[in-house]
């Protein structure tokens, strides 16, 4: 049975087992790679994406569970890496391997919509369900930061 | 082997990996640059001429430049950094430069990405790449002016001729360059020019990987590609004896359903395997799918009866007792300075203790895979791999065709850490693309992945030490223990001294009179592996916390002991044309002190800690900052300060990144970290029960000072992680008077010790 969704502000309709996680609908029958595989147990984040604007691990989540709702995957923030936080994170140079760094952007993003001045703390509590082995926290931290700035800047110019 | 780099006889690859300190051990390296024309395709033969006079660089009609990069991209920056060296003799427009992976092909060399090596074989030899070029676009304009080619200039993709003020670019003049016979010995740029090396240069693939574009290599996709799960036995070396194949096969989505026998790996470093090498693939039973979803689901309906291995009696804690046990007797002498007995038996004041490191998994954030298609009598392979070389060569042999018929086209790697040194996924999806006839991907669960690991092996050290009555220290004995990766990997043919995991350099070797080291190795059936910075992330943590031991027995502050233990900067000549540069060791750790106010009080729970490691060409110190807090039993590490002397920084940023990384990877093995086994099993299965650092747990502050230098380029991968354990434990020694010897430090440890 189809099961219907907005993904990335386009309809999308898919016809697997209602039972598939969203990660696997998105990699394997979308093939829209940019969301990770990473742990499968919503222990690590880089499957993470938004449904209805919230945080949410893909790899646990059944496609039936988003049926009607929208979809924002990395892809969905811009493709020429204009959105404010993956300009944050290029200024910072964030990246190492960058396995993780989709599903650490999209917490970012989500935490900066509802905090758009995190403090460190906020910062450890939204972000710490991400893992990077790379050990990139710090500049996460940084360009968090620089992103929330940049939106205020933004915010304040269009004022 | 064309553009190969050919190490010192006397130096093996293997060693290159493993070696923790061998000081500035001179990286004399013979060099042969491939002087090719139209290496790349057709553009020799248009009228729009391509200019490429050598594997590694190529200018198009409208001046792009294309750089290849011949390592395995995997978060540490070859992808940058080497095609930095390259363009910087080019003299080059940076911003018209686009990084090409080079695939497997023996024109790129040695194409191993391990030991810290990439920067440092490279530098040489990538420098005289682009120098070749530019020399041969130098003599075409002049020719073209009629001036003197030492008039010329070339800088950001032009050549100019200042007195008359003309100017070509690049690409006017390519087909004329491309004519000239290629320098066979172009002059280097004096690195006081030099425009981009040392200068703070963004990663090349920052857009890839913030917008999901990069292709690591699960996200390979080839059309009609199948996706293979493999319940692998879960003791190391056991096989599938009977499997309910009908049954899972008939499962939606299913395609096949077959055993995957063991493989035996060809030495990933080019060595001989010997007798009792145990570097294989396991087995297992496969559930090709067409989909990775389905192919896990039917993967749980799988019920195997495993023929099971002498290991499947093993544990943890008999492991654990059998190296007491070994380090408690003596063993195999790996170094014997002066007489420690004697000397201990005289010493003033004597210590002691026993220090215990476990096993570690890689814990790569991509799970291992490979995508495989075998037709033909060929193999292609798309690998996240740190030796795609090793990769065509084992599957060659898994397959029994010639190792030429084995393509590797290498992807994006979400972290190697020595762990896509082994090559047993990439056997794995031949052999299985073979038997499916079908291109497959294999996708390890994480749950595989931690599960099938090459573990860092776990290790029990006793140490033993003794200061003269001035509370200098007199003598030394360090007996270690542990199961041993060289015969894991070489076989159990290799001496006693060869098979040790310890390193007879290390300091305070040659530091102190009376010194002795003794490895023994133990029995184990556990597979074992290189893990970021090898033996000297389990040795560092031991040696620089029992120096700090000594230096507390002795009433001194450990950093002024540690420097009156190294005493004046000097050279100290090794033979062998390596030598230890004692000013270099004093001037990271100087620093390091210097940055973190290593003087300045702290307040009550508060403590700081410094450890230093030495090698991969490279000089590292860090002081930590802990707070505890011994009745709650919470730590909390607020600060690292962390001096590098790495030579030339070809790319600071990169650099600080290394560092940043390594003190983090440092502080998950110190904090979090620990493989465990039961029954020859692991027990550990998800980052639920193998714990890595977290934002919430990586310190507010990481300070990076690189020490200016131009010196050549030394290693940055894997010498920051070492002292990152051990300056954590001598600042919670520091704050508390706990001294914690066993990793990971647990903050309950705080209230128990």
């Amino acid at each position: 049975m189809a099961i219907s969704f907005t993904l990335n502000g386009k309809a999308q309709s898919v016809d697997v087992s209602p039972d598939m996680p969203l990660l696997w609908v998105l990699r394997d029958t979308l093939n829209m790679t940019g969301t990770k595989f990473g742990c499968g147990m919503a222990l690590c984040g880089a499957c993470t994406v938004h449904v209805n604007g919230e945080v949410t691990r893909s790899c646990i989540t059944p496609v039936s569970s988003v049926a009607g709702k929208k979809i924002t995957t990395i892809e969905g923030l811009s493709a020429d890496g204009s959105h404010p936080v993956q300009q944050a994170w290029m200024e910072e140079d964030v990246p190492q391997c960058g396995y993780c760094q989709s599903g650490q952007i999209m917490s970012a993003v989500a935490l900066l919509s509802k905090k758009p001045n995190p403090t460190d703390i906020d910062i450890d509590d939204a972000m710490s369900g991400n893992i990077c082995r790379c050990g990139t926290y710090q500049r996460i931290r940084k360009a968090i930061h620089r992103a929330a700035s940049m939106q205020a800047g933004k915010a304040k110019s269009a004022a | 082997m064309l553009g190969a780099v050919h190490l010192p006889s006397n130096v093996t690859r293997r060693n290159f990996l493993k070696t923790s300190v061998a000081a500035s051990a001179s990286l004399v390296l013979p060099l042969y640059l491939p002087v090719q024309r139209d290496l790349h395709s057709d553009a020799g033969h248009s009228a729009n001429h391509s200019f490429s006079p050598n594997a590694w660089l190529e200018i198009s009609p409208d001046g792009e430049v294309k750089i290849w990069c011949g390592k395995s991209e995997m978060g540490q920056g070859v992808r940058t950094a080497l095609p930095t060296i390259v363009a910087e003799e080019l003299c080059c427009d940076w911003r018209r430069v686009q990084v090409v992976q080079a695939d497997l092909d023996p024109k790129y060399g040695d194409q191993l990405t391990g030991g810290s090596l990439s920067v440092r074989t490279s530098y040489d030899n990538l420098r005289k790449a682009g120098a070749t070029a530019r020399e041969m676009l130098l003599s075409a304009a002049a020719a073209q002016w009629n001036v003197s080619r030492s008039e010329c200039r070339a800088e950001s993709s032009f050549v100019t001729h200042a007195s008359t003020q003309r100017r070509l670019a690049f690409e006017q003049l390519l087909a004329a360059a491309s004519a000239l016979q290629p320098p066979a010995d172009p002059p280097l740029k004096n690195p006081s020019d030099f425009a981009l090396i040392g200068k703070p240069t963004r990663r090349t693939d920052l857009l890839a990987k913030v917008t999901g574009a990069a292709k690591f290599g699960l996200d390979t996709r080839l059309p009609g590609m199948l996706i293979a799960s493999v319940e692998r036995s879960p003791v190391y070396g056991g096989t599938p004896r009977r499997f309910n194949a009908d049954e899972v096969k008939s499962s939606p989505h299913v395609r096949a359903v077959f055993e995957v026998k063991s493989a035996h790996l060809t030495h990933q470093f080019g060595e001989t395997s010997g007798p009792g090498s145990r570097n294989y693939t396991c087995s297992g039973v496969a559930v090709v799918a067409d989909s990775t979803w389905a192919a896990m689901q039917a993967r749980k309906l799988l019920k195997v009866a495993w023929n099971e291995t002498p290991l499947a009696a093993e544990s943890t804690a008999a492991l654990r007792e059998r190296m007491l046990h070994l380090a408690s007797e003596p063993c195999p002498i790996v170094r014997n300075d002066g007489d420690f007995e004697k000397a201990q038996a005289t010493a003033a004041k004597q210590i002691e203790a026993v220090y215990e490191v476990p096993f570690l998994a890689h814990a790569t954030m991509e799970p291992m895979n490979c995508t495989a298609h075998v037709r033909d009598g060929e193999c292609e392979l798309w690998a996240p791999t740190q030796v795609p070389g090793a990769a065509a060569e084992s599957v060659a042999q898994a397959l029994g065709i010639p190792r030429e018929r084995v393509k590797v086209h290498i992807t994006f790697i979400g972290g190697g850490f020595g762990r896509r040194l082994i090559q047993d996924y990439a056997v794995e999806a031949a052999l299985i693309s073979r038997d499916a006839g079908a291109p497959v991907q294999v996708v390890w669960s994480r749950e595989d992945d931690m599960r099938h690991d090459f573990y860092r092996p776990a290790a029990c050290h006793l140490l033993q030490a003794g200061l003269d009555a001035e509370g200098k220290l007199l003598s030394w004995r360090h007996r270690g223990s542990s199961a041993s990766i060289e015969t894991f990997y070489n076989g159990t043919g290799i001496s006693p001294q060869a098979a040790a995991q310890v390193d007879s350099l290390d300091f305070p070797a040659l530091f102190i009179p009376n010194f002795r080291l003794e490895f023994a190795v133990a029995e184990s059936g556990m597979p074992l592996g290189y893990w970021r910075s090898v033996d000297a992330s389990g040795n560092q943590f031991v040696l620089s916390s029992f120096f700090d031991e000594a230096a507390h027995a002795a009433g001194r502050d450990p950093l002024e002991f540690l420097l009156a233990t190294f005493g004046p900067s000097r050279k100290i000549d090794l033979g062998n044309q390596q030598s230890l540069d004692v000013g270099r060791r004093r001037g990271v750790i100087e620093l390091a002190a210097e940055k973190s106010g290593w003087h300045k009080p702290l307040t009550a729970g508060r403590g700081r800690g410094i450890a230093a490691a030495f090698g991969w060409g490279s000089y590292v110190a860090q002081v930590a900052e802990v707070t505890c807090d011994a009745k709650k039993g919470a730590l909390r590490v607020d600060r690292v300060v962390c001096a590098v002397d790495c030579g030339t920084a070809v790319n600071p940023l990169s650099v600080r990144a290394q560092m940043e990384g390594a003190i983090n990877f440092g502080l998950a093995q110190a904090l979090k970290s620990a493989i465990t086994i039961s029954g020859g099993r692991v027990e550990q299965s998800n980052f639920h029960d193998y714990e890595v650092l977290r934002m919430s747990d990586a310190p507010p502050v990481i300070e990076v000072h690189i020490v200016p230098s131009a010196a050549p380029p030394g290693g940055c991968g894997e010498p920051g992680v070492p002292p990152a354990a051990p300056a954590v434990a001598n600042a919670i020694f520091a704050a508390t008077g706990k001294r914690l010897r066993r990793l990971p430090i647990r903050a309950a440890d705080l209230r128990s010790a």
